[in-house]
């Protein structure tokens, strides 16, 4: 059985139809890549599963249970962590607040300490900064290392390359692909090359609808296929 | 032992303090300019008072920026988190008054409707069940919504009817003589006898029965009215809140004779500390019952919660003239705060403690309830709020949802408690500041409108969404309208005149009003705000 799993999923936001038929299914274990341009409805699945922006029909299975209809704090707290595209790092609190408000039960923190700094030793020196202070590198990296403060059991990643120097996307993919031995993620990434070295499945989709999906591997010797969903 | 260490492994490598101030100063030198202006003005309005008169003019500005402050920093926390502008906020600060004055003055009317009301909310404890079960009436479509309603008409008339049975004492807002105000003024001054309500009209169980039948149908008709997904279930904390409720509401009816006897044994001291922790929490019952019921389905249209809060205020005015029956009353003194006679006017600032009603400190006279005892409040709030702000978890979720609530909600964090949560104790401190305004200013059904109005020009000093900004501008405003107040009395001498100029006190308001433009001249986002630097 599949952690999540997506069928059909139509959603609405205010009257635009965004999603006209989504159907994803994460396996327990890895990364999965949501591919597509722009625009094609990539955040707003990651939304959905959230609840952020609910579906209005269809269905979204995790763990067993329907979510569709839940809440997004009850989502969450299920065991789904979630690192938007734009970082939504909390500017009026410190680095180390801004891990602790994800904790589900106080001390969760100092249980993923070694996780959390292993993967992202810089931040154990930024712990006492507020979140304004962090350049853009830093605050990704907080992003990430704040979805993992809880023991989530599924990680939403929004475009974590976006904006980063190449030497932080090199840093990037390497944390994300060591978390991945603990936790599967669902990737959403515009950069093909990061999100092919990431994942081991992929999910394209194309105005609103999920297209196609497979293997990695696959897809990566497809010339025809990238050029057709994924070229400029 | 263990977590010791994992603290020193969090520490970051210091950097010094001085540093980090001039860093500070650095970075915001157009707000420090600004308060070094201000200070400056500040003292150079100083220099023209007599040395008797200043310590006193500082008093009465703190006194005044406390209970300004009281106001904005609720409406601030609210602002700050919801984006509502609350307009109801200044009703609920007169509210808290009027319910302070009661419980006050009249306890055992404040028992009296306590116990009805207790068995109407008891219900509502239960609410999974009544999701449950208004999922499946609204489920039927039109008939179900028709139930719902047939079932809040008929959960009024039957509260009516049966609040009515209660023993009451009977309070006649048409009937000048029994207005609550003047019964309770009679019976103080011993022309009256207190009035004690008859036994039950029907027999007490029925009554009883009858209002948790009430409330019942009240919850189950709402509930149906407001789609849940999620009905839950009902857990044993439901069911004990409700027993809880219950069980309390018939106790009470049952020693309410002793309790009414020892509450006003106690000296009006101990009484008006209770007046002000009922004032607080009815107002903020007040304030979660207005978030759930009226705000919370509007927060996608902020017109829409503008204008029904403004709405929500008129209401509550006429209610407050309807139930209290005149427009404008006093509150006495507690006796702590309203000693004469021998030794008094106390000496020095060690005569707080003295039960003098005034003190002279360095040659000023001093109220200790306004000057004193109000100036403390609004310091132990400003301590404690920001207390809750900055070191419990609710206080940085609180300033983590101010920024972005959607992913405060997406880390697991039921936001629209913590948004109830807020509302409640923006409208109790709100509460709390009429019920510390009432002894000092009166009673009357606009005493909050001046209030926030104030309060919202301190806010736009200080800058709306910040705490500390609320702070500062109500400091400034206090000071700044009793120092010009003072000035009119005194006058002040100024270059080119021959006379010393006294400003008139129209000029108080529009002193205010000129400070914030001149504030928001140079710093857009007021003093501590955030935004546009």
């Amino acid at each position: 059985m599949s952690l999540l799993e997506l069928s059909d999923v139509h959603t609405f936001i205010e009257q635009f139809h965004i999603l006209e038929g989504v159907s994803v299914e994460v396996p327990e274990g890895g990364v999965v890549a949501l591919l597509g341009r722009n625009g094609a409805g990539k955040t707003t699945t990651l939304k959905t599963i959230l609840g952020l922006t609910p579906a209005r029909s269809g269905s979204v299975v995790f763990d067993g249970e329907e979510i569709t209809q839940r809440r997004t704090f009850d989502i969450a707290a299920m065991g789904i962590g979630y690192v938007p595209e734009h970082r939504a790092i909390f500017a009026d609190l410190s680095v180390e607040e801004n891990l602790r408000i994800a904790e589900r039960s106080s001390g969760d923190l100092e249980r993923r300490e070694d996780l959390i700094f292993g993967l992202f030793p810089d931040l154990r020196r930024l712990i006492h900064l507020p979140g304004t202070d962090l350049s853009g590198g830093q605050q990704q990296m907080l992003a990430v290392a704040r979805a993992l403060v809880p023991e989530n059991r599924l990680l939403l990643i929004d475009e974590p390359s976006e904006g980063l120097a190449p030497v932080l996307i090199e840093a990037m993919i390497e944390a994300i692909s060591r978390l991945s031995a603990t936790t599967t993620v669902l990737l959403v990434e515009q950069n093909f090359i990061v999100a092919s070295r990431l994942g081991q499945s992929y999910v394209i989709i194309e105005e609103g609808r999920s297209v196609q999906a497979g293997a990695m591997a696959d897809l990566v010797d497809d010339a025809e296929t990238i050029q057709r969903y994924l070229g400029v | 032992m263990s977590d010791s260490k994992q603290h020193r492994q969090l520490e970051a490598p210091g950097t010094s303090r001085s540093r980090r101030i001039a860093d500070a100063i650095g970075r915001n030198r157009a707000r420090t300019a600004v308060l070094a202006v201000l200070l400056f003005l500040f003292l150079a309005a100083m220099a023209g008072l007599e040395s008797d008169q200043w310590f006193s003019t500082i008093m009465q500005g703190l006194s005044v920026g406390a209970l300004v402050f009281l106001v904005a920093s609720g409406f601030q926390l609210i602002f700050g988190l919801m984006d509502v502008l609350n307009l109801a906020h200044a009703e609920i600060f007169m509210l808290g008054a009027y319910v302070g004055w009661t419980a006050y003055t009249r306890f055992d009317t404040f028992i009296d409707v306590l116990i009805p009301l207790l068995l109407v909310a008891a219900p509502f404890a239960l609410l999974p069940l009544w999701r449950a079960l208004g999922t499946r009436l609204a489920a039927v479509g039109r008939w179900g919504r028709a139930a719902a309603w047939g079932l809040l008409v008929s959960g009024g008339v039957l509260i009516v009817l049966s609040i009515t049975k209660f023993p009451l004492v009977i309070w006649d807002a048409e009937d000048f003589a029994r207005t609550p105000v003047n019964m309770s003024v009679q019976i103080d001054l011993g022309m009256l006898e207190p009035l004690t309500p008859d036994s039950f009209g029907w027999p007490m169980v029925l009554a009883v029965v009858v209002l948790f039948c009430g409330g019942a149908a009240l919850a189950l008709g709402l509930t149906t009215l407001r789609s849940h997904a999620l009905p839950g279930s009902v857990t044993r904390r439901n069911l004990t809140g409700m027993v809880g409720m219950i069980v309390a509401a018939v106790v009470l009816h049952f020693v309410k004779e002793p309790l009414n006897d020892w509450i006003f044994g106690l000296s009006t001291t101990w009484r008006f500390f209770l007046a002000m922790g009922i004032a607080v929490a009815v107002g903020a019952a007040l304030g979660a019952l207005i978030e759930v019921v009226l705000i919370r389905p509007l927060y996608d249209r902020p017109i829409f919660t503008l204008l029904i809060t403004l709405g929500v205020g008129y209401v509550l005015i006429e209610m407050a003239r309807e139930v209290w029956g005149r427009p404008e009353f006093t509150m006495a003194r507690p006796a702590a705060f309203n000693g004469t006679g021998e030794g008094c006017p106390a000496e020095g600032l060690g005569g707080f403690f003295s039960g003098c009603a005034t003190l002279v400190v360095f040659g000023s006279r001093l109220r200790v309830y306004n000057e004193g005892f109000i100036v403390v409040m609004g310091i132990l709030v400003l301590v404690g709020v920001s207390m809750l702000l900055k070191r419990t978890r609710i206080g940085m979720t609180i300033r983590a949802g101010v920024e972005d609530p959607e992913m405060v909600e997406a880390l697991g964090i039921n936001v629209r408690r913590l948004f109830t949560q807020v509302f409640a104790l923006g409208s109790g401190l709100a509460a709390l500041g009429g019920v510390l305004a009432a002894p000092s200013i009166g009673l009357s059904t606009e005493m909050g409108a001046l209030f926030l109005l104030t309060a919202i020009v301190a806010l736009a000093i200080g800058g709306l969404t910040s705490f500390p900004g609320a702070a500062a501008g109500a400091l400034l405003i206090g000071l700044l309208q009793q120092i010009i107040i003072r000035l009119g009395q005194t006058g002040i001498d100024l270059p080119f005149l021959s006379e010393p100029f006294k400003p008139s006190p129209t000029v108080v308001p529009a002193a205010s009003i000129i400070l914030m433009v001149i504030v928001l001249l140079v710093l857009p986002a007021g003093l501590f705000g955030r935004g546009s630097r």
